[in-house]
């Protein structure tokens, strides 16, 4: 197998005059060490201007000779800029590779905004067509100029608020559409509907249980442990039952729901949109919004108050299970103290968590991906904005939450 | 006519497809295929839509693998078990896809430059120079540092030309390369691929059904049949448009409608 291209080539013979042209390298270019490049080019002085020799066979090289340094060395050492003309001498190569012509184009560029006109002697035609084929830049000015620290400042302050006011539509869209779903007038189809409702609610019973089953059973055993110590093991169905039924339950389903959910749907609704399947939408009459915002919203609302009872029942059940194997307190005892410990009240802050938490992370996941840009990366860096935005708002509203109830005294 | 008797040694320069039988499972693609490109010629597979060119195509760049048949490069079978070898042939071939398959979270400097940084040793500085040249062989000279999505559809053909020639390959393949483009930009895409054939020495193998393109670029081309699921032309299309035996050749090639009871004769 041929392990480098090359083109068809057939090196001239040096000429006599050629052999006697005084040829030298200069000791400012001339590493200590032998250069990787060193046999693949020479910068000589002729007569009738500077040369660049290139030389060996380009395509077995693992180094090659750079534009800059060969441009400095042309111009440095020998002048160029004042003779005003330099030439490019192939017939020193074995093969003509691609990699020639991109050097003698490089070389071919930097000079010419030096005025300096370079002339071709030997080098292989088919190196000559590749360097005529390509074609430079444009002389227009495409740079984009940075605008002042102010301007850039200003620009992103207004993009934040234009943020804000663009999750203030979606919250306004979702309060104004739900009773259009409520009374089956929404551009929304049952189908799709059920679909979400399957997908959020029962494809999540599984994780849902390990995590919170697991979750009961740690709190029991942090609980059992501590306080067994004061002879107070008998309280650790207070100790778990409140917990999990106010915070935990609630917060361990709203992470699985917004890495598991949100990330699902963020990525799905951004992929659309690099489709344009969300500009089809529009353009047959449909709301977006309605169609694929409303389900989905409603679909987490719905379904994260039921797993929140779900896992609070799991999470309680764990706990039970730990007490009964650390305590030998017997299931009846411990369900028996939890109706006594645990008030409804618990439940009830547990469940508006969880629906509130449900209706954070549909938005999260809606907005983020309908906001994406149309590529692949996109679509990723949408999943991932859901998941990190979504876990810092639970925090946040369970903090909120944290506070209200503390100063209601509930 | 490039038709490839099986009983002939193989052929030591250009590719060599031989009694190649395309199937997904129990379904059959294209069965019987055998013909030879030349070398730097341009060798066009066509066909009307879902006959199974894309499917040759994937065959021929080794993303899928045929349980019959083979594919010859250069004298080297391309399904050998020697892994090393097998790479080093995949190393020789550029491939545009039909999408252009730009990696969209890198420049396009990058998306050119990030081949020669996994399979050579090259420095920054030299592939730098290797991109710059890349891309002004396209006419994207001083483009490296824009997205992708910053492009327009013939740019990115263009950078997603520049990418598939980034490591000097001698085989390139092109799915499509002019669908979705205007006429002009079309034109223009099909003088680049000539050109590079022509300055590279390339071998090119493009599958396409744009007739203009066709007529244009190809040097040798076949026909796939998607009723018979073989290929029933070979040759070069300006023949073929005037003199192929096969009805539903001619009516493709001269974009009329076919009949019904045309058949493959």
């Amino acid at each position: 197998m041929r392990p480098n291209k090359t083109i068809a080539h057939n090196p001239k013979p040096a000429t006599c005059q050629n052999r006697e042209i005084r040829s030298f390298r200069y000791r400012a270019f001339v590493p200590q060490t032998a250069s990787p490049t060193s046999n693949l080019y020479r910068i000589e002085a002729r007569p009738d201007g500077v040369a660049l020799v290139l030389a060996g066979d380009w395509g077995a090289a693992t180094h090659l000779p750079t534009t800059p340094r060969v441009v400095d060395e042309l111009l440095g050492a020998t002048g160029a800029d004042a003779s005003g003309q330099a030439v490019v001498d192939g017939r020193e190569l074995v093969s003509a590779h691609p990699r020639v012509a991109a050097l003698v184009y490089g070389v071919n560029q930097q000079l010419r905004k030096r005025d300096v006109a370079l002339r071709y002697e030997g080098l292989p035609e088919s190196v000559q067509a590749l360097v005529t084929l390509a074609r430079p830049a444009a002389a227009t000015d495409t740079t984009v100029r940075r605008a002042h620290w102010l301007t850039r400042l200003g620009e992103r302050g207004r993009m934040r608020l234009g943020s804000v006011s663009n999750t203030a539509e979606l919250i306004g869209n979702a309060f104004a559409a739900t009773p259009k779903l409520a009374v089956g007038r929404a551009q929304a189809r049952w189908v799709d509907f059920m679909a979400l409702i399957r997908e959020t609610g029962a494809s999540s019973l599984p994780v849902v249980t390990i995590v919170n089953l697991l979750i009961g059973a740690v709190l029991g055993f942090v609980g059992a442990v501590q306080l067994a110590t004061f002879g107070a093991g008998l309280y650790l169905a207070d100790l778990v039952g409140i917990a999990v039924a106010r915070e935990m339950a609630a917060i361990m389903t709203a992470f699985i729901m917004a890495g598991r959910i949100g990330a699902t749907f963020a990525a799905h609704l951004a992929t659309m949109e690099a489709n344009e399947e969300i500009d089809a939408l529009r353009m047959i009459g449909v709301s977006p919004f309605e169609f694929l915002v409303l389900p989905r919203l409603t679909a987490l609302t719905l379904m994260m108050p039921l797993l929140f009872l779900y896992a609070a029942a799991l999470g309680i059940g764990g706990g039970m299970i730990v007490a009964e194997l650390v305590l030998n307190t017997s299931p009846a005892s411990f369900l028996g103290r939890l109706q006594d410990a645990v008030a409804v009240r618990h439940f009830v802050i547990g469940f508006i968590k969880a629906v509130c938490f449900g209706v954070l992370i549909a938005l999260a996941s809606c907005y983020l991906g309908m906001r994406a840009g149309r590529n692949a990366a996109e679509v990723g860096r949408a999943a991932t904005r859901t998941v990190v935005v979504s876990i810092i708002g639970i925090i946040v509203i369970d903090a909120i939450f944290a506070l209200c109830t503390n100063a209601l005294g509930v | 006519m490039a038709e490839l008797d099986a009983s002939q040694p193989l052929p030591e320069r250009g590719i060599a497809v031989r009694d190649l039988t395309l199937a997904y499972g129990d379904t059959v693609v294209q069965q019987d295929l055998s013909f030879h490109v030349q070398p730097a010629s341009i060798f066009v597979i066509m066909g009307v839509s879902g006959c199974g060119k894309s499917t040759l195509l994937r065959h021929m760049i080794d993303l899928e693998q045929a349980e019959q048949g083979d594919i010859v490069f250069d004298g080297h079978r391309l399904w050998t078990e020697d892994g090393v070898e097998r790479a080093a042939l995949q190393r020789r071939i550029g491939v545009l896809f039909q999408s252009t398959a730009l990696w969209s979270s890198m420049s396009v400097g990058e998306n050119v430059g990030l081949p020669l940084q996994l399979h050579t040793r090259l420095s920054a500085a030299e592939i730098r120079d290797q991109v710059a040249f890349k891309l002004a062989l396209v006419g994207l000279a001083g483009q490296e540092s824009r997205m992708p999505s910053e492009l327009s559809g013939g740019m990115q053909k263009r950078a997603g030309l520049a990418r598939a020639i980034a490591l000097d390959p001698d085989y390139l393949f092109l799915d499509e390369p002019s669908a979705g483009l205007d006429p002009i930009t079309s034109q223009r895409l099909d003088s680049l691929i000539m050109n590079l054939r022509d300055a590279l020495q390339l071998s090119v193998i493009a599958v396409t059904h744009e007739l203009p393109s066709i007529f244009t670029i190809a040097d040798d081309s076949i026909y796939l049949d998607n009723e018979s699921r073989r290929a029933i032309a070979h040759g070069d299309p300006r023949t073929l448009a005037e003199h192929a035996e096969q009805a539903r050749v001619r009516a493709f090639l001269n974009r009329q409608p076919i009949a019904a009871d045309d058949g493959p004769s």
